[in-house]
Order: structure tokens, then C-alpha cells, then sequence
């Protein structure tokens, strides 16, 4: 097994084609988008971001203080109009704002759509409600704290929202690069339907000559499996280390997770082109067009050309969103960068974790087939 | 019996592509399968293989039924396809190698057989280099070295010479003939007669996925009318002269054309000189004359009124 194993090694590495589809054609992308886009970081530094405060609440309105106060580089973090609701509800319509608090004992944020002043907006109000409820506690135990100034400290937000936005590029840029490392994963969708043609008596000939071999094929399969997979693993390898390295995107802290997903991506993407190659009854052309359209299509949809598609999609089409691979992988990514939490990124794991399963098993039982009614 | 094929039926939709085939094929022997494209040969193939399903029928190689997980049988087959089958990211040696390794998990004893079969179809020379840098006939000595390297006891070649040049095919032949009298049994199918009277013991003539004649190639040849065929290079015959010669005793038919006179006979001994006679008579000039045994396309026209070599041209 080891000497067919390392036999397909030696057949993917010296595939030109596939080698520059998979090795190529991401890091020229990569390259592309870095020169086509890196002015964006220095377009979209912060900005102060408008939004409405409606006070519903019977208290002392100081979320309304702390908003007003928030400073970032000498700026006004908030820019804060204070009116009822109704009015909030049309300025947000019209987009004069991005997003309004109705203050209560449990303030509710509202917004209109996802991005960077929304995410960092409701960033601030999670750590506020966790902040109050902490004073909340301490004036039980200690009702002289606020006396002594606890107040006045507790809610310096500005520490916070320094962490929230530093050294985090604009989510546009981001979304191209993890697209991009999304869709070269997927890619590996290719390098299965090579797979299955290799093996199957009916796709090729190759695939007639191993079948009347005396080895076990679903050995053989696994095996060639494993071959397309190490080889699509140091492509997604090169790739993350030129992002990294090279053109220094940033993946955030957590690379262990980000190389986890791609793994998972990357076998999400040989399950695919595996089911099509076995599923699909036409010419391999058909097929390869086929797994083209889908792979190019997801990385459309999950923002590689036009970032905000990747949002139009997640509102309008969430269903669209949970069902493209390259979008799960994408959103992975993100969710690893720009929240403190994994909720998301394990969502978006698991729902692809059973998109591999399924693909994995359908292309199984289409393999397990012996013979054929025609060749 | 190496194979044996009783009643094989394989229908695509309303198209019987075998019907009820039966074929044996003795320890030892070259085997020919021999008819025109479409007749059935590669799908008969296909089912022996197990790698098509069939409608009816048994099939059992060295006694034993064969199917899609009889491993134990698969080990001891050699299969060298009509299209060539081969990896062109592997070089010669590794894609014979490879193939080897399919069946044999020493490492030392593929190199031995790799090594072995690369100078059994004479590739030395080429063992580095990349399939797309052969020629033809060399891609098709690739194909074979991929498919006997393991020494298989039951070797099937399909259609083995198409497109290949005159070297490369009695080198492709010279190979086969090696192959069985180092104990390999061979069936070996072809639309191309002339391969198949040279190199098979025996033969089945197959047409629209039937058996419709079998033996050896005298016995093929004894059970047709046609004893022999007379050429003759003559100028000016005129239609009146041709349909005279016809009648002479033993005759079958005549036809000319190019200059030549070409005279199907009967079995019997005098059939040249009725015809020498007749052509003295009538003061016609003659050059060469050559006579020849019938061959398989009489055999295979006398039985379904078609050629076969015209069957294969397409025409």
C-alpha cells in the first residue's frame, strides 16, 4: 500500500495541470487581491459611528453617558442622537445611522446589517451588560463601592473598545483572503473526481484495469484518498504560509483552529468531487465543468469577488450559506477572527463536519458498486 | 478448463449484445476471438472479467466461478485492454511497476518482475521516459508489459495491435507466442483475421453475440465449400469470357477487376487447370498466377454472407 501510495503522490505532484490549478492559481489570486486592495486598510481606518439612543428605562440614563463619552484617537467613538423610537427606526431605515440602543435595564441593540461598526457596536453593549451585572454584585456584598469610585471605573469602556478594533483589518479585505483559503480547500473536490475516475471500471480505463486486480478497492480508494489529501494539504500549506508570511494577513490567534478547518475543508472537498464523479452519470467533462461551477460559484457566494454577496446571502439566503462548503469554511475563519467566543466557528464546523459525512458516504456507496450494467 | 462461458446473455435495453454465448478455453492455448466491431467480443470479455453485469449465463475460470470479489482467481489474470491503460504522470518503469504492485507485495520481487517484464517487450531503453514521449507501438508494449508483469496464468489481450505499426505488431505477436509456451493460456480477440490464423490453436468466430463457427483453423476452413482461390493477371476479359469461366466445373464465382482475374473453387484437384485450359483456348494472355487457401473472412462470408474485412472497414 505504501508504494501506491507514494506511486499517486508522484502522479499529482507531476500533473502540471493540477498543480497549477491548486498550487498557482491561489497564490496569484492572493497576490492580486494584495495589490488590488491593500489601500483598503488605509481607507477604512475607524471612523466615528452613528447611532441613535432611545432611553425606555425609569434609571439614571448613564449607558447614554458612556456612549457619549467613548474616545478613540482623540475621536468621538459614537456619534449619539438621542430621540424616540420611531425616529430611531427611520434614521435607521434611511441609513443615517448603523445602528440604535434602546436603553432599558437590559439594553437591546438593533441594526439593519452586518459588518465591522455593528459587530464592534455590539461587542461594546455585551461587555457593558456583563460590566453592570458585576456591580450589580459587588454593591450587594459592599454598598460603599460606589463611594469609592467603582463606578467611575467599572465603566471605562475605552480599554475594551481599544481591543475590539486594534490591529484588526476592515472585514472586506479579510473576507477576499479567507474566501480565497476557503476555495482553495474546496478545491480539493477536483483532486477527488480524479480519485474516483482512477478507480472506476466504467470512467476509465485505468479504472478497468485496477478492478480486475486481486486488491481490495475500497482499500485502494482510501489510499489514493490519502495521497490527494496530503498533496491538497501542502497546497493550502504554501498558500496560509504566503498569506501569512508574505503579503501578512492577519489570521488572528488562532491558527490551530484555522489549519483544523481547512483540513476539514479540504476533505469536505474531495467528499464532493468524489460524490460527483460516482453520482453524476456523464462525460468527465460534464463532471469536471460541474464541480468548476460549484467550487467557483461557493467562492463567489462566499464573498471572493464581492464581498458583500457573502452577507446579502447570509440574510436573505441563510439555508444558501449553510449548504456552500466554501462559505462554512469562510465563515469559520471569520468567526475565529472577529469573535471572542468559538459558537460560530463550532456551528460552522459541525454543519460541515455532516456535509462531509454525507458526501462521504454517498460517494462510498457509489464506489462499493462491483460491476457495472455498462461500460 | 481455464474458462468456461455457458449461455451468456448480456442485453443493453432491447439490444442483445450477447446471445447465449458459450466459449471453452483449454490450459495451453492461444484462443482466438475473432469477428467484426460490434459483434460482442469485448462485452464477452467485460463479463468474463466480472466488470459487467449479465442478464443470463454462467461463467467459471480454472473451474471456479468467477465474480467480482473472486480474488483468489483475479491474481492469476493478465488483462491488456483495446485502449491503453497507463498513468502518463509515471514513467515506463513505474507504471509497470505500479501495476505490479496491485498483485505482488514484496517490494524486491516487483522490482525483479518489473524488471523482467520491461525486457520481455523490449523496452530498456525507454524505462524513463514518460508514456506521451512513446510512439504507438511502444505505448502498446507498455500496455502489455502492465498487464503480464505479475505472470498471470490466464492472459486476455483485446484487440492488442490497433493502430500500431508492422514492427511493433510482430514484436506485439512474437510477445504472445513467448507468453504461451512459457505456459500462459491466451485468448486473444481481433477483428484482424490474418493475426488471429497465425497465432490461435483455436478459434471462435463471433458475430452479433453468437458463436457461430469454432475449431481449429482447418477445421474452420474444411467446413466451407470454397476450396481455393486462383489469381490471375490478365488484360481485356471481357464480361461474356468471365461468365464462361464460371461455368466451368467447380467454380463458385469470378471477378475481375484491375487487371485481375480472382476465381473462388471447390475442394478438388483440377480447378487450375480447367481454368490455365480454358484461358489457352481463348487466347487470352496471362501473367502471374497465384492460388491460396480459403481464409477465416471466406469462412466468416460463406456462413453470414458478409466480409468481414468489409464489416470492419466500416463499409
Amino acid at each position: 500500500m505504501i508504494q501506491l501510495y507514494i506511486a499517486r503522490l508522484k502522479c499529482l505532484f507531476r500533473n502540471k495541470e493540477s498543480l497549477f490549478w491548486c498550487y498557482m492559481f491561489p497564490i496569484l489570486l492572493a497576490t492580486c487581491f494584495f495589490f488590488a486592495f491593500n489601500n483598503l486598510w488605509k481607507v477604512e481606518d475607524f471612523t466615528t459611528i452613528k447611532i441613535a439612543y432611545v432611553n425606555e428605562g425609569t434609571q439614571e440614563d448613564k449607558l447614554n453617558q458612556i456612549l457619549t463619552s467613548q474616545k478613540m484617537n482623540n475621536m468621538n467613538m459614537f456619534d449619539v442622537n438621542q430621540c424616540d423610537i420611531s425616529k430611531a427606526k427611520k434614521l435607521l431605515e434611511d441609513g443615517n445611522i448603523e445602528a440604535y440602543v434602546v436603553g432599558s435595564e437590559d439594553p437591546v441593540l438593533y441594526i439593519k446589517e452586518n459588518g465591522l461598526n455593528q459587530t464592534i457596536m455590539k461587542s461594546f453593549l455585551d461587555s457593558y451588560r456583563q460590566r453592570a451585572d458585576a456591580i450589580a454584585d459587588i454593591i450587594k456584598v459592599n454598598p460603599n463601592a460606589i463611594k469609592e469610585g467603582l463606578m467611575n471605573d467599572s465603566m471605562q469602556q475605552n480599554e475594551f473598545v481599544k481591543e475590539a478594533s486594534q490591529g484588526k483589518k476592515p472585514q472586506s479585505l479579510l473576507t477576499y483572503f479567507y474566501a480565497l483559503l476557503a476555495f482553495t480547500c474546496i478545491y480539493a473536490a477536483n483532486w477527488g473526481l480524479d480519485e474516483v475516475i482512477n478507480i472506476q471500471a466504467n470512467l476509465s480505463n485505468r479504472g478497468a484495469r485496477v478492478s480486475v486486480s486481486p486488491i481490495n478497492k475500497m482499500k485502494l480508494f482510501l489510499c489514493n484518498l490519502l495521497a490527494a489529501f496530503t498533496a491538497h494539504l501542502g497546497s493550502i500549506s504554501l498558500l496560509f504560509a504566503y498569506m501569512y508570511f508574505a503579503i501578512k494577513v492577519d489570521f488572528g490567534n488562532n491558527l490551530l483552529y484555522l489549519f483544523m478547518i481547512c483540513l476539514l475543508g479540504s476533505l469536505a472537498g474531495l467528499a464532493l468531487g468524489g460524490t460527483v464523479g460516482v453520482w453524476v452519470k456523464k462525460k468527465v467533462e460534464v463532471k469536471e465543468a460541474i464541480l468548476t461551477i460549484a467550487v467557483m460559484g461557493g467562492g463567489f457566494l462566499s464573498g471572493m469577488m464581492v464581498p458583500d454577496i457573502k452577507y446579502t446571502i447570509a440574510e436573505k439566503f441563510p439555508l444558501l450559506a449553510y449548504i456552500n462548503p466554501v462559505n462554512l469554511v469562510a465563515d469559520a475563519m471569520y468567526s475565529l477572527y472577529y469573535y471572542d467566543t468559538y459558537d460560530r466557528f463550532y456551528l460552522d464546523a459541525f454543519v460541515l463536519g455532516i456535509i462531509t459525512v454525507v458526501l462521504g458516504v454517498a460517494s462510498y456507496i457509489g464506489i462499493r458498486r462491483k460491476n457495472y450494467a455498462s461500460i | 478448463m481455464v474458462v468456461k462461458v455457458e449461455a451468456l446473455v448480456k442485453r443493453y435495453d432491447k439490444l442483445v449484445a450477447l446471445d447465449y454465448l458459450d466459449l471453452q478455453v483449454q490450459e495451453g492455448e492461444i484462443f482466438g476471438l475473432l469477428g467484426p466491431n460490434g459483434s460482442g467480443k469485448t462485452t464477452a470479455i467485460n463479463c468474463i472479467l466480472s466488470l459487467l453485469k449479465y442478464d443470463k449465463g454462467s461463467i467459471e475460470i480454472f473451474d471456479k466461478p468467477m465474480g467480482p470479489d473472486a480474488y483468489d482467481i483475479k491474481k492469476d489474470i493478465g488483462i491488456i485492454m483495446q485502449n491503453v491503460a497507463v498513468f502518463d504522470e509515471l514513467t515506463v518503469y513505474e507504471n509497470i511497476s505500479y501495476f505490479c504492485s496491485l498483485y505482488v507485495k514484496d517490494k524486491k520481487e516487483i522490482k525483479r518482475l518489473t524488471k523482467e517484464a520491461i525486457e520481455f517487450v523490449s523496452l530498456e531503453e525507454f524505462q524513463k521516459f514518460y508514456p506521451k514521449k512513446l510512439s504507438g507501438g511502444l505505448l502498446r508494449r507498455l500496455n502489455i508489459a502492465c498487464g503480464i508483469v505479475h505472470k498471470p496464468k490466464l492472459i486476455i489481450l483485446d484487440e492488442p495491435t490497433v493502430a500500431v505499426d508492422p514492427q511493433s505488431r510482430n514484436k506485439i505477436l512474437e510477445g504472445i507466442k513467448k507468453l504461451n509456451e512459457e505456459g500462459a493460456t491466451i485468448i486473444y480477440t481481433s477483428h484482424y483475421m490474418e493475426e488471429v490464423e497465425q497465432l490461435c490453436s483455436n478459434i471462435a468466430i463471433i458475430d452479433k453475440g453468437r458463436v457461430i463457427a469454432k475449431g481449429t483453423k482447418e477445421e474452420l476452413k474444411s467446413m466451407i465449400s470454397i476450396g481455393e482461390k486462383v489469381t490471375v493477371e490478365t488484360y481485356n476479359m471481357e464480361e461474356e469470357q468471365c461468365k464462361e469461366i464460371k461455368n466451368l466445373p467447380g467454380i463458385y464465382s469470378v471477378d475481375y477487376h484491375d487487371n485481375l482475374l480472382e476465381i473462388k473453387s471447390g475442394k478438388g484437384k483440377n480447378n487450375l487447370v480447367h481454368i490455365l485450359e480454358y484461358l489457352g483456348q481463348k487466347n487470352i494472355g496471362f501473367g502471374r498466377v497465384t492460388t491460396e487457401m480459403p481464409t477465416l473472412n471466406d469462412v466468416f462470408l460463406e456462413i453470414t454472407g458478409k466480409e468481414l474485412r468489409d464489416l470492419v472497414e466500416g463499409k
